[in-house]
């Protein structure tokens, strides 16, 4: 079927929200029928938002083939640049791209694009006619939206009306075999320019400072600035602080940001998409779960989901709205990143229990819009004086608090009548309204305190005097007496369990003011849990739209109950009234649900246990694991040990990255292990250290562990890394790849199931330069033989009695790691010999270059790369399934040629600069393949033997490639901060058995480069171009000044660059494979912003050109091992593949999200080279953040040729 | 035409079954709900009635629930010879 839509690009003022915050130069595509209205609207209402004021949302189904006329009424060209679809890339790009016709569209002009929709999801689009990052760019004020595909035969309504609509945010979709559904659209995006009522930046009530910036979802925002300067000017709440009731529809009425509206256990989707420029959000929905692959009932099921810019995922609510309880009333949707909550990036998924007609008004008379039943369930029932409907039968008072929840509070109050009417048959504490428990679950009681005290994080007396944990009642004078060490709680129950819990606020009613923060009254408090079963109602440990308070004041205990019906990993628990107060003071924890019968033990004596960071889980089924829980942390404000503020903010509580970083209320930063050498290369070794502070997860050689990745605090993306170690993505399906690295946002929570077949010491990392620098490391320590504080797993060989010492700590360096080549090793060998050694790396042809660039290379190149014959590429090695590889790597490295000697890096800088010299000493670091980490893991840590080289020395690593892996990190681990910016990484490529690999111009073999044809005996040729993304760079230009990026890179600038946009971690420039094609360079030579990626007014761009003829099996091999904390996105134009290549069942997208330190993807492309169309033409691979990525040099361009052309030859097939 | 082996294979897994009847069972299926741990109650054709005590799904306990033989990847039957299937509980 073929659709059309006639969609108009215009200037619009965006009104975000009703206290009049406003984008004076906002831009929108709106269908043409509503152009005239939406402009009319906002001339009548400057400042109320405007309902028809909204990202532009139409919808099609699979198959459709889709005509969108675009019409420009913007005073640039710009275009509509579709992710997911089929187009020919030549003529419907929404960009000009290579050599392609341009395809966007001048000022007051018109263009026709048609795309095909081959798969139900979310097809993404934005312009890329005017790239810019600035707020003169056009992705940051708004001009993005989606095509929304369906199941074929599907047909939608507006869910007011019930009538036909064409386009809009929220729709109810049917199908004449398929259940209807709730479909609401959740555009988030961030970066917007906000005026307030006067035309200036909005003032903050209470620092007088300039607000944070704006991040919001479909076009409004509603942050707590706002709300709360009508706390302080009278008008309501008196007694209220302010973030307490920050989401409370009691004081305030309803926000101005998304209400998604539908009754008890309507199915739904929840479309998820980052329409933004820079940030990587996590969305999280109270209440309720989802899988993380809708289509694929292996993968995870989640109820928090991080979201990098121009990405996007549905989110299937499991059981429809309310979930398996059928919980009714107000469940908040979030970023959790707590500034971005604070900054109003929140808005609520209302469930109502009664029939909405219209009839009906809200506690404050604004009336309820009616909502028609979906047509395939029965209709809800009406609503009645004794039974009036959530929210009609809370005893609430309009501009106050909400009401306390019924029978909760020990001592509090009962039922009132209508409450009694709502309430389900038998109501206890924690269930009122709705019973989340079957009568079989065995019920567990939890006592469970929130107290404050100080914590001390390192050796040096680092500190956070105002800490504040939860702790169980009976660890309480323990804790407090310094008998017992504080750690984030962590409980322990099977699944098929109820929980009671009692908790009590024990917390002064004030947090006391600092240099980081100011005075709050942080007074009452709660506990919010995720994932698990209950009534939202009263159960929250929130305080949200029309519901109750669930929180309690100082002294007092609440009752909560929940139920955890399967086996649900970690769930993680907060307190949800003043988060951005204090959650970075330590107030977080988790509850593990484990398989049922499962019993917990102290790993130390074998005695049962209830809680704890480090368990032995023993189960009568499956093997006994040990379990560990490791929490992420930022925004820790600590002081040192003589009181000094460690990185406070400018002012007090600014949300501009104050404090540094913990993990488990621990951390071991780097600048304190350098040793009495000064040398880098020792920093992770116990022989010259001793062991971290941070944890130590122990175990025996042959023990199967699991790892519960959570964070706790409070805003940034972090990468979580075990060297040595691997893991099911999907832990149920063995058909998921391997991996070795996690991102993760706050609220998230994973858990890797591996086990550890050799003894040793494994890192695991937080690996960005900066988290790693300020401490965020530990071990995993096998055992070899018994030690006397571990017991051994009930199902495993009991260790052998221990025949030698445990090493210790000397202070001197580690002694030298064994010779891994001395065992015989049955197979086919490679051998690759490598050289470490310094020299310039241009970055692309406008000059920009790295004097002081450090390359890895196979000894046979470096004499060509060093005289310029040869151009520099990152080391791109390759080798089959059953090969051993063995690396002699030998370092070259000269201590004049860093550009640093004195020890201290001045730009990219991380948080706590400390004298930390180069190292001469270097190693190779590899992912996902096998080796012994005591002699081959590329790195010297804990108490494993030296595996760096000196100057003139040579060491050989043994890895054994065991499966496909595909893309794998190699990198430098000798000095982290002097090394890997500069260039010391590549890849290694795990190919499938029999692969040879050759040139793709001379059809010669190659044993290293980033793009080769991999030829197999049972496989089609394939072309395999690997792109190396990295960050961190420091570049200088061809007049050799310092390029300060991003700053330096964006288009059109303001006259003003506000250096507080500007973290730690988007410092310095962007790469590919060492290239860099920043779009500065080609705008001041030609400025035209919708031609920059042209390369007939350019020629093409120094990053990567891939070549390939259309139909040509493609597979892109995505490495990312440097090193900032900024997650990149990435997207290659025109194509999709499978997320999870090894998994069938996987969903097919155009984009990867989460680019960070370690990062490893493969991409098949589906269909080849020119997707199923077999379209010709450039098409664009870059990273999806606008800011601050694209214009850095973030990009290069895929080749496919529709004819031959002499110097490629075609692949055989 | 004799018999094949995968047809002598399931009727020597029934007469086994049927040998057993009474006695408690442990059996693993490719599909929903994946375990069960119960008494053999009876074999009709090629089903097992099982008196289930306890599968991955606690709704599902306390039920009688009849088993394609085809669908049984793994099982075990208490004969009293081997190790005992452990009584599982909800603590």
């Amino acid at each position: 079927m073929l659709r059309k839509y006639h969609v108009v690009a215009i200037p619009i003022r965006i009104v975000l929200n009703t206290f009049g915050d406003h984008n004076p130069n906002g831009m929108m595509y709106v269908l043409k029928e509503n152009e005239e209205k939406v402009k009319q609207s906002v001339k009548e209402n400057p400042f109320m938002p405007v309902p028809l004021v909204q990202p532009l949302i139409i919808r099609a189904n699979e198959g459709d083939a889709v005509e969108i006329l675009l019409e420009n009424k913007l005073p640039f060209h710009a275009g509509l640049h579709f992710q997911q679809a089929e187009y020919d890339v030549r003529t419907a790009d929404g960009a000009n791209v290579g050599l392609n016709e341009e395809s966007t569209v001048p000022p007051g002009e018109s263009y026709q694009y048609r795309i095909n929709v081959v798969k139900e999801g979310i097809y993404f689009f934005s312009d890329l006619g005017n790239p810019a990052s600035s707020e003169n760019g056009s992705n940051g004020n708004g001009l993005f939206g989606a095509l929304f595909v369906e199941r074929r035969f599907s047909w939608w309504t507006d869910p007011e009306t019930g009538k036909p609509m064409n386009s809009g945010v929220f729709a109810d979709i049917h199908h004449p075999i398929l259940p209807s559904f709730r479909e609401y659209a959740w555009v988030f995006h961030d970066e917007m320019e906000v005026d307030d009522l006067t035309g200036n930046r909005p003032i903050h009530h209470l620092t007088n400072q300039e607000e944070s910036s704006f991040h919001g979802a479909n076009y409004r925002f509603e942050p707590i600035n706002r709300r709360q300067q009508l706390i302080a000017e009278g008008v309501v709440c008196p007694n209220c602080e302010g973030e307490e009731v920050h989401h409370d529809s009691w004081v305030y009425g309803d926000p101005s940001t998304p209400i998604l509206r539908g009754y008890v256990g309507d199915p739904a989707k929840v479309r998820v998409v980052h329409g933004g420029v820079k940030e990587t959000h996590v969305f999280h929905y109270h209440v309720h779960q989802w899988l993380s692959d809708p289509d694929d009932l292996e993968s995870e099921i989640i109820d928090a989901q991080s979201i990098s810019p121009q990405t996007h995922y549905t989110v299937e609510p499991l059981y429809g709205l309310g979930s398996l309880q059928g919980s009714f009333g107000d469940s908040i949707i979030h970023c959790h990143l707590y500034p971005h909550f604070a900054a109003g990036m929140w808005g609520l998924n209302r469930v109502f229990n009664t029939l909405q007609d219209g009839s009906q008004c809200y506690p404050n008379g604004v009336p309820i819009k009616p909502l028609h039943p979906l047509p395939d369930r029965e209709a809800p029932p009406k609503p009645t004086f004794e039974k009036p409907g959530f929210p009609n039968f809370i005893p609430g008072k309009v501009g106050y608090k909400a009401p306390r929840p019924p029978l909760g509070i020990v001592g509090g109050r009962g039922l009132t009548e209508l409450e009694r009417h709502a309430a389900i048959e038998n109501p206890r504490p924690g269930a009122v309204f709705t019973d989340p428990s079957p009568e079989s679950a065995p019920v567990r009681e939890f006592n469970i305190s929130l107290i404050e005290l100080p914590i001390t994080y390192n050796k040096q007396g680092w500190h956070d005097p105002k800490g504040r944990i939860y702790v169980l009642d009976e660890d309480l004078e323990d804790i407090c007496a310094g008998r017992k060490e504080p750690e984030p709680l962590v409980i322990h129950t099977p699944a098929h369990t109820s929980f009671r819990i009692n908790y009590t606020n024990r917390l002064p009613h004030i947090l006391d003011g600092d240099a980081f923060q100011l005075v709050t009254r942080a007074y009452e408090t709660g506990f919010h849990i995720h994932f698990v079963k209950f009534d939202v109602l009263v159960n929250d440990g929130a305080n949200v739209g029309w519901n109750y308070d669930s929180s309690v004041l100082p002294g007092e205990t609440i009752q909560y109950c929940y139920y955890a019906e399967v086996e649900l990993k970690a769930w993680f628990f907060h307190d949800h009234l003043y988060p951005n107060a204090h959650q970075q003071h330590g107030v977080f924890g988790s509850g593990v649900v484990h398989p049922r019968f499962t019993e917990f033990l102290d790993s130390r004596t074998g005695e049962p246990v209830v809680h704890g960071t480090q368990i032995t889980s023993k189960n009568p089924l499956i093997p006994d694991y040990r379990d560990f829980a490791l929490f992420v942390q930022d925004f820790t404000l600590l002081f040192d040990k003589n009181g000094k503020p460690l990185q406070p903010p400018k002012f007090p509580s600014s949300d501009d990255d104050p404090g540094l970083f913990g993990v488990n209320y621990k951390n071991e930063p780097l600048q304190f292990r350098l040793g009495k050498d000064c040398d880098p290369a020792y920093t992770f070794s116990s022989y010259q250290n001793g062991d971290p502070v941070t944890p130590i997860l122990r175990a025996y050689e042959g023990d199967s562990i699991r790892i519960r990745l959570l964070q706790g605090s409070q805003e940034e993306s972090h990468s979580f890394n075990v060297h040595g170690l691997r893991w099911h993505k999907e832990r149920g399906s063995l058909n998921s790849s391997l991996k070795e690295q996690q991102h993760i946002g706050i609220s998230e929570s994973f858990t890797m199931e591996t086990y550890i077949e050799r003894a040793g010491d494994y890192l695991w990392a937080f690996e960005t330069e900066e988290d790693l620098w300020n401490g965020l490391w530990g071990l995993i320590r096998a055992y070899d033989e018994k030690v006397p504080d571990l017991i051994s797993l009930t199902d495993r060989p009991e260790p052998l009695k221990r025949s030698k010492p445990l090493p210790e700590y000397t202070g001197d360096k580690p002694p030298q790691a064994e010779d891994p080549t001395v065992h015989p090793v049955e197979g086919p060998v490679r051998y690759f010999d490598v050289v470490a050694f310094q020299t310039k790396l241009m970055y692309n042809d406008f000059g920009d270059h790295d004097p002081h660039g450090i390359m890895v290379a196979l000894k046979e190149d470096q004499e060509a790369i060093v005289n310029g014959t040869k151009k520099p590429e990152p080391l791109i090695i390759r080798a089959n399934v059953g090969d051993t590889v063995e690396v002699t790597l030998t370092s070259e490295l000269e201590m004049e040629k860093f550009p640093f000697p004195d020890g201290i890096y001045p730009y990219p800088v991380v948080k706590e600069q400390a004298y930390y010299p180069p190292s001469l000493r270097i190693s190779l670091h590899p992912q996902l393949i096998q080796y012994d980490v005591k002699t081959s893991a590329g790195e010297t840590v804990g108490f494993n033997g030296d595996q760096t080289v000196g100057p003139g020395e040579k060491r050989t690593y043994r890895w054994v490639v065991d499966t496909q892996v595909g893309a794998c990190g190699l990198w430098d681990m000798a000095d982290i901060r002097n090394h890997k910016s500069q260039g010391a990484f590549g890849a290694f490529i795990a190919e499938p058995r029999g692969t040879e690999y050759v040139d793709p111009y001379t059809l010669q073999p190659v044993s290293s480069g980033a793009n080769v044809v991999l030829r197999n005996p049972f496989l089609p040729d394939i072309r395999e171009f690997v792109v190396i993304l990295h960050d961190g760079v420091r570049l200088y230009d061809k007049q050799g000044q310092v390029i300060f990026d991003p700053v330096d890179g964006i288009l059109i600038p303001p006259p003003e660059i506000d250096e507080d946009l500007l973290d730690t971690y988007d410092q310095g420039s962007r790469g590919i494979n060492y290239r860099s094609e920043r779009l500065i360079n080609r705008y001041r030579k030609h400025p035209k912003l919708h031609e920059l990626f042209n390369s007939n007014v350019f020629g093409d761009p120094a990053t990567p050109v891939f070549e390939c003829y259309a139909g040509d099996p493609v597979t892109i091999r995505l490495v990312t091992p440097a090193e900032r904390r900024r997650a990149h996105s990435f997207h290659l134009h025109g194509h999709r593949w499978r997320f999870d290549t090894k998994d069938i069942e996987s969903r097919t997208e155009a984009f990867v999200g989460f680019h960070v330190a370690g990062a490893v993807k493969n991409l098949e492309l589906l269909g080849g080279a020119g997707a199923y169309g077999k379209f010709p033409g450039d098409y664009l691979y870059r990273s999806g953040n606008i800011r601050w990525d694209i214009e850095q040099g973030m990009w290069g361009i895929m080749r496919v040729h529709d004819k031959p052309i002499a110097e490629l030859p075609p692949l055989e097939q | 035409m004799g018999q094949s082996y995968n047809d002598k294979k399931e009727e020597g897994i029934v007469h086994y079954f049927r040998k057993n009847m009474g006695r408690r069972v442990f059996i693993l299926t490719k599909a929903f709900p994946f375990m069960f741990i119960g008494k053999i109650k009876s074999i009709v054709e090629d089903m097992v009635v099982l008196d289930v005590e306890t599968t991955s799904i606690p709704s599902l306990e306390g039920k009688e629930w009849t088993v394609h033989i085809h669908s049984i990847e793994v099982f075990y039957i208490e004969t009293g010879l081997g190790a005992k299937i452990p009584h599982l509980k909800d603590s």
